[in-house]
């Protein structure tokens, strides 16, 4: 039986970085893959966030052919169904005021998967990680109640002190080892994806860098579009809808309702004029707690990135995540080896650490996203919202079918009938902003309470915003 | 009073989702050995599984799911199946490493 430092189970992005992260701290690193290359059996529309810049310095060297840079996001609002017409749209480059250069030039990177795995998982074999491709895990090995290696899918079997569960949604290390069974139906999204194939012009002259563009409206769910050099994924259903929400929703199939919104009038027009053709169909559970899970380690195990159950909870971006977690699992498995203490207790410093990092903030006020997006879903409020935005913009800025002042003053009093609805928004934005800035935004506040007060609301003022 | 909404250009039929062919659209090597259990006894018939299965391999046959016989050439992993039965009457591990669902462009 082969002895190893570390085995890292699951050859993603979580995975490889982990495996990266040990070998080039000179460490023996077994990296088992199920799938005959990394990257075969992941899904969903991948765009890699500007985090990954921020925080792994190697990642400036990806040139991959399939990368189209997504400078200007779309959020197109349609229609209920059956029309599902362009209703109103809202879109933007980055903000300026961001705190890190990339996030000031772009959003993300759209790229394929097979390609980003693989390139990944070459670093951390060129660091000196061995790579067991077509090698499914059924067993853990233990020693003194400890997870102590795998057992092969064959009966062959390998030690180590300390195993990275890296093996995704549906982790296997996670139910071997006792730490979780099966995530339960809230926990998790079905996501379904349609990859098209569109040649390189036509997607640079259409959609250029708006690599990323959302649809939603009354009883659409988000769906989205994902951009790369040539092609596009349209994918769904999305931010409204955990897995028990859809089968509560008398059983709309997450796949029905994504092939409905790709034929939906604004994304065939798209299409056609991308020349685009149907390349591959794609279905992936996702993650998507609201709260950080904390059951992702055990004696001689931590589990990273799907199988932690870390894609943050409002869009589940999962691949920062577990390229961030995989490499604190690397770093806390080395300090432990030294201290030849790879027990509970020992690896609890994983938890503590993730918690304090950027991968744990953004759970905070994650709770509070998902109900807003619940409210949000609502058809009634958000019909209203969606006329409320139309009446603000078109009046203030764009008609012409009225004398000017007019259309002006329509828009007004558009916005004290929508107070309500929007105070129901400010309600859950305004406590997660003070969790998180919590001083620094006081005054800022204060500004705003007046501006209610002076309005005759008065809502920003109550409940827990004063906590 | 404006009876029909006037659209200009092209209309909107033709493209789209209503000719995706999921089946022809997916590349599977096919698992020798299964890798979904039913377990009939356990079914309660809430049909979650035949309403979430992005493939359609799930029926429901005298009050209970049925799995697809010929699932291991269509099965995309996904698991759904597995997460949404509330009776816990279907189990899912992975197929064999090296076979199952093949994505190139994900």
């Amino acid at each position: 039986m082969r002895k190893f430092d570390l085995v890292v189970v699951g050859a993603g992005p979580g995975g490889s970085s982990a495996a990266l992260a040990a070998a080039e701290a000179g460490m023996d690193v077994l990296l088992l893959e199920r799938s005959r290359f990394p990257g075969e059996k992941n899904a969903s529309g991948f765009a890699l966030s500007t985090k990954a810049w921020r925080d792994f310095p190697f990642i400036a060297d990806l040139d991959l052919p399939s990368m189209r840079y997504n400078r200007f996001c779309v959020a197109h609002i349609l229609s209920p169904p059956p029309e599902m017409e362009e209703r109103f749209s809202i879109s933007s480059g980055p903000s300026r005021r961001m705190g890190y250069p990339e996030a000031r030039d772009f959003f993300t990177v759209g790229m394929l998967r097979r390609e980003f795995d693989q390139w990944l998982a070459d670093k951390a074999r060129t660091a000196g990680a061995t790579l067991m491709l077509e090698s499914l895990v059924t067993g853990l090995r233990r020693e003194s109640g400890r997870v102590a290696g795998v057992v092969l899918e064959g009966g062959e079997e390998f030690a180590a002190p300390v195993v990275v569960g890296a093996d995704g949604v549906l982790s296997a290390t996670a139910r071997l080892s006792g730490l979780r069974e099966k995530w339960r139906p809230d926990q998790v999204i079905s996501a379904c994806a349609v990859d098209f194939e569109a040649p390189r012009e036509r997607m640079d002259d259409v959609i250029h860098e708006a690599g990323f563009q959302a649809y939603f409206g009354p009883g659409i769910g988000g769906n989205y579009l994902v951009a790369y050099a040539d092609g596009v994924h349209l994918g769904g259903p999305g931010v409204t809808n955990s897995l028990v929400s859809r089968l509560n929703r008398s059983h709309v199939k997450p796949a029905r309702e994504l092939l409905d919104t790709i034929a939906a009038p604004p994304t065939r027009r798209l299409l056609r004029a991308l020349e685009a053709r149907p390349r591959e169909w794609q279905a992936h559970l996702l993650p998507w707690m609201d709260r950080m899970p904390t059951n992702i380690y055990t004696g001689g195990l931590m589990l990273v990135g799907d199988a932690a159950g870390l894609p943050e909870p409002l869009y589940a971006e999962g691949v920062w995540q577990a390229m961030y977690s995989g490499r604190l699992a690397a770093q806390v498995a080395m300090e432990c080896l030294e201290e030849g203490d790879l027990s509970a207790a020992s690896l609890a410093r994983y938890l503590e650490r993730l918690e304090e990092s950027p991968v744990g903030k953004e759970f905070v006020g994650g709770a509070e996203l998902r109900r807003l997006f619940e409210i949000l879903g609502d058809p009634r409020l958000s019909r209203e919202l969606t006329e409320m935005a139309v009446d603000l913009t078109v009046n203030l800025f764009m008609s012409a079918q009225e004398p000017k002042a007019e259309c002006v003053a329509r828009a007004l009093p558009v916005l004290a009938e929508n107070l309500p609805a929007l105070m129901e928004v400010a309600r859950i934005y305004l406590p997660m902003i003070l969790q998180v800035e919590g001083e620094r935004l006081r005054g800022h506040l204060a500004v705003l309470k007046g501006l209610a007060a002076a309005l005759g609301g008065g809502a920003v003022g109550s409940g827990d915003a004063e906590a | 009073m404006v009876s029909e909404k006037p659209r200009s250009g092209k209309d909107a039929r033709g493209g789209g989702g209503s000719d995706i062919d999921r089946f022809a659209l997916t590349e599977v090597v096919p698992s020798p050995r299964d890798f979904i259990f039913v377990d009939a006894e356990r079914c309660t018939g809430c049909g979650n599984c035949v309403a979430i299965c992005p493939m359609d391999l799930w029926r429901m046959r005298g009050g209970r799911a049925e799995l697809a016989e010929g699932y291991r050439e269509n099965c995309m992993e996904c698991g759904s199946c597995y997460i949404a039965c509330e009776a816990g009457a279907v189990d899912f591990t992975y197929p064999p490493g090296g076979t199952g669902v093949s994505y190139r462009y994900a």
